[in-house]
């Protein structure tokens, strides 16, 4: 069997990491085996960051470039940079945020919009916005883009064992308040992307 | 299934739970039984005494975040002599550190099972090198164990405790960073074990503990008979695993370039062609299922990371034993980075005579835009006191007439400082390497030589050049950079914060106190003042023009923990804004300060601050020329109590 390869990216701080702990832990729920590669240390200091996450049995953690099924964006430029890893037909969901790295000088998010419509099933979603509409938290937009990512991509949601085993794995991560908002989050996100 | 409690690390046996490499290594080590665990931060390792430290108190071990590695190794190592089953944990670069007291160990062997746990880093993802820790096992004659994943580093440490205690002798745990800083679904095996050995009884022997030349040569020969015992008899499962066997094809895969081989057998659909040894134990590697295997073999290709280690010995035990067979290595696989899935699909076609370049994955076209994408290196986060600091000494420089000062530096979220607009590190070696690079440097160059270092790695190796400075008039500022915690590798405390790493109160040695009984004329500074600060430091430079030796602390808190610190005490941190109406463009705050909560919009004209990232440092309204950065949103009035 071929594993099914989520790769996460974003920029350090935005929260790939806890997005990924949230997915693996909705698969070990849903009795799905799981490896999820992640970046710590140094390279996690406001940097680019990527997480592969490898569900299907095996344990090589990295997914090839072009092997990506579904990759989930939170920042527009990381989108962009790593938008090789997808597949053919691969779905991007990419969050509505452009993050501009200090003293540099960025494409419009127009720009990128396009480029990556044409490399891949582009979905967009401002899940900063949305995440402070919902929890009144734009940390929760990790949580919110998850929920989104379930929506559209069928696959994907299988393999978790739908949006309520989701629901149910936030609790393997989050403990009080959090795990509510969490859930608040999730939900909004699913929410948005079926009734699209 | 069974129910997860909070402290997931804790689950019973038969649970099913997500643990990170490191994760799994401390799990196994509890299920192992140990009573003693020490380690110095550094990535990859990290989180194997974070780990444990967490879950000391309720399985009832010791452990404790060392000075540095070589201190750790010794704690352990003692634990060990004493009884007391225990496990030391650094990254590659810190074995080097503790080098010495490694060599020394194998001759004296152990008396309780005792791990060196040495997390690699192919691939330079958080490290100045990505040496093979491998060939410690050869240089040190201890026997190296690597997984191939996170489940089998969990299986693997308790095997390994099992041979530690077999040959008294202590083993190395060799991880990466792709295991380290992987997580994996894992079913838990064992149970916490409920009578945990943390008290044992030290045997006087001298002829064994006293490494004088007579008795060194004694354990020397006992060494080697336990290096040759486990080469004849240790070549079978977990270490070495033979798959498939009877085929004429082999596939020797050493640690985590099995967990590559198996998946890139699959897609090219040729599983059953080959026969894999599954290496566990790659020094020394045991001779006989090696020749067993390859005696009828047409070709064998090794697959490992980095160095070829497997490969040489491989090849050796082949010569020694007069099989032709053709052995293939590193011709496929490179010397340099971490291997993964595609790099060893390719290297299995390579070694089929087919067409490498060919794979099942096709990479979308890079988007190339202009401007182009840019590239987004770590950088130093909003409110970082490095910021001010290396504001401040540049500032500093200028007003004191301090010309073209040479700025050493370290290892640490500061080396970040390497680039522009600051450039207050220009070398970076290793730990400790600012004072006496700095120092040798003064002794040699016109310009005046300034070490910048980190608080923790002062304590880790800085105390040493830092005596050798004023013992041999060496004439370099030694600048500390105190920010409460080691906070690159994620704020664990070390002995300038106050706390073991249990989270008990203890003794400060505040650096400063160091400084200044070594000799140094020591200025302290905080540097969210940013005015006050210059004048101090104004001051330490004119000092050393006098010929004086000078050190400076800058010590305020990393911003990220004064953020965490905030929001669990409920305390509202100030947030700044730049004033459209007094703003003139000038972009003095973006192009002296870095900071990432300042952006330029696309029309280019006007910074602006993000407000959800502005940590309320104050650093850019201190340095605007025109007054037009202003706190919009304040904080409360104990705001500052975050940063204490």
């Amino acid at each position: 069997m071929t594993r099914y390869n989520v790769l996460l990216v974003g920029v350090g701080g935005q929260g790939l990491l806890t997005l990924g702990s949230i997915i693996g832990n909705a698969a070990i729920e849903n009795n799905v085996h799981v490896t999820i590669a992640e970046t710590h240390g140094l390279s996690q200091r406001g940097g680019s960051l990527i997480v592969h996450v490898r569900l299907g049995e095996g344990s090589s953690p990295l997914i090839p470039r072009g092997a990506a099924d579904l990759i989930i964006g939170l920042e527009a430029l990381e989108t962009a940079r790593y938008i090789e890893y997808a597949r053919e037909n691969a779905l991007v969901v990419m969050n509505e945020f452009l993050w501009p790295p200090p003293l540099a000088k960025t494409p419009s998010l127009n720009t990128i919009i396009d480029e990556a419509g044409k490399r891949a099933r582009l979905y967009i979603i401002n899940a900063n916005k949305e995440a402070e509409r919902a929890t009144g938290l734009v940390v929760t937009a990790n949580t919110l883009i998850l929920g989104y990512a379930i929506g559209v991509d069928k696959d994907f949601a299988k393999l978790l064992g739908g949006i309520d085993v989701v629901e149910k794995a936030l609790a393997r991560v989050f403990r009080g308040k959090a795990l509510g908002l969490n859930k608040k989050a999730l939900r909004r996100g699913y929410e948005l992307a079926v009734s699209q | 299934m069974v129910a997860i409690p909070a402290k997931y690390l804790l689950a019973p046996a038969g649970s099913k739970v997500l643990l990170l490499g490191n994760e799994a290594i401390a799990r196994a080590a509890i299920e192992s039984g140990i009573g003693f665990a020490s380690a110095y931060p550094g990535t990859p390792s990290t989180e194997i005494i974070e780990a444990l430290a967490e879950m000391a108190k309720d399985v009832g071990f010791y452990v404790e975040w060392s000075t540095n590695e070589k201190v750790a190794f010794e704690a352990a190592y003692a634990a060990s002599l004493a009884g007391v089953k225990a496990l030391v944990a650094m990254k590659h670069v810190g074995v080097n550190v503790a080098a010495d007291i490694l060599m020394s160990s194998a001759y004296a062997g152990t008396n309780a099972g005792f791990l060196v746990v040495s997390a690699d880093d192919p691939g330079q993802h958080s490290s100045q090198n990505e040496q093979d820790n491998r060939w410690y096992g050869f240089l040190a004659h201890i026997p190296v164990i690597e997984p191939w994943s996170p489940s089998s580093a969990y299986r693997l440490v308790k095997a390994a405790y099992e041979l530690s205690e077999r040959y008294r002798h202590p083993v190395i745990f060799r991880s990466t960073t792709r295991i380290s800083h992987t997580r994996e679904s894992i079913l838990l095996e064992h149970d916490i074990p409920k009578n945990i050995k943390t008290k044992g009884v030290f045997d006087r022997d001298i002829k064994r503990y006293v490494l004088i030349p007579a008795h060194g040569r004694l354990l020397k020969k006992k060494m080697m008979e336990k290096w040759n015992r486990i080469i004849e008899t240790e070549g079978r499962e977990p270490f070495i695993k033979i798959i498939n066997p009877g085929n004429r094809k082999v596939i020797i895969a050493s640690g985590i370039a099995y967990a590559h081989t198996i998946e890139a057998l699959e897609h090219l659909g040729r599983g059953n062609e080959y026969t894999i040894v599954r290496v566990s134990l790659p020094v020394p590697l045991p001779r006989k299922p090696i020749i067993e295997i390859c005696r009828e073999a047409s070709k064998v290709l090794v697959l490992e990371e980095l160095d070829p280690i497997v490969e040489q010995q491989v090849k050796k035990i082949l010569f020694d034993e007069g099989i032709e067979t053709k052995v293939y290595g590193k011709e496929y696989v490179p010397l340099n980075q971490d291997l993964d899935l595609d790099k060893v699909y390719r290297a299995i076609k390579a070694f089929e005579g087919l067409d490498p370049s060919e794979t099942p994955w096709r990479p979308r076209e890079p988007i190339k835009t202009e401007p182009p994408i840019p590239p987004r290196p770590p950088v130093m986060c909003p409110g970082c006191p490095h910021r001010n600091t290396f504001y401040i000494i540049k500032v500093a420089a200028n007003k004191a007439g301090l010309r073209n000062p040479v700025f050493t530096g370290d290892i640490g979220c500061y080396t970040l400082g390497f680039q522009k607009p600051f450039k207050t590190q220009e070398t970076s070696f290793e730990m400790g390497g600012s004072i006496g690079v700095a120092h040798g440097l003064s002794k040699t160059i016109e310009e005046p030589v300034i070490a910048v270092i980190g608080d923790s790695t002062f304590y880790h190796a800085g105390i040493p050049p830092s005596i050798n400075i004023v013992y041999n008039k060496g004439r370099a500022i030694v600048l500390v950079l105190d920010n409460y915690y080691t906070a690159m590798t994620g704020h664990q405390p070390h002995p300038g914060t106050g706390y073991t790493a249990i989270g008990e109160k203890t003794y400060r040695v505040p650096a400063e106190k160091i400084l200044e009984s070594i000799g140094f004329k020591t200025y302290v500074i905080n540097p969210m003042n940013v005015r006050e600060s210059i004048e101090k430091v104004v001051e330490a430079y004119k000092a050393y023009r006098e010929g004086g030796q000078v050190a400076i602390v800058s010590r305020m808190k990393c911003a990220l923990q004064a953020l965490r610190d905030a929001r669990r005490a409920g305390i509202k941190l100030p947030v700044y804004g730049i004033i459209e109406d007094k703003c003139t463009g000038c972009m003095v705050c973006v192009n002296l300060l870095a900071c990432p909560a300042i952006i330029v919009p696309e029309d280019g004209k006007k910074p602006r601050i993000l407000p959800e990232l502005c940590a309320g440092c104050g650093l850019c309204a201190q340095v605007c020329p025109f007054n037009a950065i202003e706190v919009i949103r304040p904080g409360d009035p104990d705001w500052i109590k975050a940063w204490m």
